[in-house]
């Protein structure tokens, strides 16, 4: 049911075992899974199925229960958020968390934080290099709202934006990271068809031009099966299926819990 | 009233107002940040006040376990407050460590966050107690150096007399408002917490040490109680450990007047209370507390959210 060799061949995250309960109710059930790097990776199952709790825990927001995670070859199961985001993995969410009250520019710009040098008490006093190194942040964001298409736009607050700007917004600021790996979750809700296909242009696109590791949560299998390199099926916190789209199509247990409801 | 008379009062109410601004604005840096107020703030007021006292190498009384103990340093006041001022800080950080963070780590309601940080004030207030006794303590004479007692701001004819300390107080607080204005909206750092405050789950994932921020608010808002118990204390003295108790919850209704986790608000209650306090009629001066606190009543019935404050949004 493992597609054992395309497991192996440039690895850039990978869990083994991991667990993770909620009081008595197992959400990640015994997960493992590689991602190799370059790869779009889809990540598909039922409401609940411990999609989001998945990428939780490769974000660090929770814990694993047992089990870890390794990126790069490094361990990052327990490490704090922050350090995770330094150390390249960037994210979306589900219910979008823009900081609503801030413009798109400044949205963006609060991820250049990180690749900002200039030290403590320079950054404090707003001393040089911080003026220049804001300017070439504020560039850098711009050109990133650019990309999303939101650049004629920057000034206005988040919260002015309709949904799928929104969307494409978080995606700007999560690249604002440099990330390595750009975990998205439910990057179509809400959008209408035509948008859904642009979303898949755009996902490729952004593979290329950043040569970004993808890893992503959505609900439209279309999608997902015309997108992704490689599927991973969860359901009840198991992984059931893993492989690329047409074995993941054809798996009699995904058929079963997923696909045959839907 | 006469017109004199009114200027001098302005002036006195602007120069408490100032003071009311800046500690109230320690509450409001850890509110913003935690949705939390600080019990322990009124503490870290009075801790302030001692350090500096102590820094300046004056001795403590007759009670307590340090009776007739004095630093052998004698620091000028400037330098003494700035001291005395971070040192509140770095009791504020270890009042997160304490009283805050354990709790914030188990998820825990944010009312027993509340208890805990009372029972740390008065745990402090203890202390205090128990180290240098509950006697009044008064600032050098020489704490303004040669400055004159009072600054005239009317002419010869018609003085308007206004205490030095009243000014220095004011001078300061102005100051300190403007470096956390700059620092707060100009800054990467100010920028950063500004994030932490709206999201910090979304913060820490955009590379954000949540936690770094956090201790950071605490060390600036306890600054802020520390400074603005020096200045207070110089102006008057230190009449006991209790001193911050009955000022921290005037610093209560200073941001529940200019509006919960509003930073302007904090400084428009801070002033307008000041003013209030000043222009209660001189028969009714020990009845302040309760101009204030009807104030706060009546603000509370017609605009809940405070001046400034924004409409109501429930922080987890």
């Amino acid at each position: 049911m493992i597609d054992e060799n395309l497991t192996t061949s440039n690895p850039i995250l990978e869990a083994k075992s991991l667990n993770r309960t909620f009081g008595g109710l197992v959400a990640v059930n015994n997960v493992s899974f590689t991602v190799n790097k370059n790869e779009i990776f889809g990540l598909i199952g039922p409401n609940g199925a411990g999609k989001t709790t998945l990428f939780n825990m490769i974000t660090g927001l929770i814990e694993p229960s047992s089990g870890q995670m390794f990126y790069q070859g490094e361990e990052i199961s327990f490490l704090r958020p922050h350090l995770i985001a330094k150390a390249g993995i960037a994210r979306t969410f589900q219910n979008i968390r823009l900081f609503g009250d801030l413009s798109a520019l400044e949205n963006v710009t609060i991820a250049r934080h990180i690749h900002t040098k200039s030290g403590f008490i320079r950054g404090i006093l707003g001393l040089p290099p911080a003026p220049s190194e804001e300017i070439r942040n504020k560039q850098k964001a711009l050109e990133l709202l650019d990309l999303v298409g939101l650049s004629d736009r920057a000034f206005e607050k988040a919260r002015n934006f309709p949904y799928g700007d929104q969307r494409r917004l978080e995606i700007a600021r999560a690249l604002a990271l440099e990330p390595q790996v750009l975990l998205l979750d439910e990057p179509a809700a809400g959008m209408n068809p035509s948008e859904k296909n642009q979303l898949s242009e755009f996902i490729r696109e952004l593979r290329s031009q950043f040569n970004l590791t993808v890893i992503l949560i959505e609900h439209h299998v279309p999608l997902v099966m015309g997108l992704c390199d490689r599927i991973a099926v969860l359901n009840f916190g198991k992984l059931i299926a893993l492989g690329d789209p047409a074995q993941v199509r054809t798996n009699p247990a995904v058929i079963e819990a997923y696909l045959g409801s839907d | 009233m006469d017109i004199t008379l009114f200027v001098q009062q302005f002036l006195n109410g602007l120069s408490i107002g100032s003071i009311y601004a800046i500690f109230a604005l320690g509450y409001t840096l850890i509110f913003s940040i935690l949705g939390i107020i600080n019990f322990a703030h009124g503490a870290l007021f009075t801790l302030g006040a001692y350090f500096t006292y102590a820094l300046m190498g004056e001795a403590f009384g007759l009670n307590g376990l340090l009776a007739n103990a004095a630093l052998p340093v004698k620091l000028p006041f400037a330098l003494a407050l700035i001291l005395g001022s971070a040192l509140a800080g770095l009791v504020g950080v270890a009042v997160e460590r304490i009283a805050f963070r354990p709790l914030r780590r188990k998820r825990a309601d944010s009312l027993l966050t509340v208890v805990s940080s009372l029972g740390v004030a008065l745990v402090i207030v203890n202390l205090i107690q128990y180290l240098v006794g509950a006697e009044n303590y008064t600032f050098p004479g020489n704490t303004y150096g040669n400055l004159p007692a009072a600054i005239n701001f009317g002419t010869a004819e018609k003085p308007i007399p206004i205490r030095t300390v009243q000014v220095v107080i004011f001078g300061v607080s102005v100051v300190i408002l403007t470096i956390l204005t700059y620092f707060i909206n100009r800054t990467k750092y100010g920028k950063a917490m500004k994030a932490v405050a709206e999201d910090p789950i979304t913060a820490s994932l955009l590379g954000i040490n949540t936690d770094g921020f956090i201790v950071l608010t605490f060390f600036i808002s306890s600054f802020l109680a520390g400074l603005a118990g020096t200045l207070v204390a110089s102006s008057v003295s230190i009449p006991g450990p209790y001193f911050g108790i009955a000022f921290g919850l005037k610093g209560l209704a200073v941001i529940v007047l200019g509006g919960l986790g509003s930073i302007p608000g904090a400084v428009l209650g801070g002033v307008v209370i000041g003013l209030i306090e000043a222009f209660v009629p001189a028969d009714y001066s020990a009845y302040k507390d309760a101009f204030a606190f009807g104030i706060l009543f009546i603000m509370l019935l017609v605009r809940p959210q405070g001046l400034l404050g924004r409409r109501f949004v429930q922080k987890v």
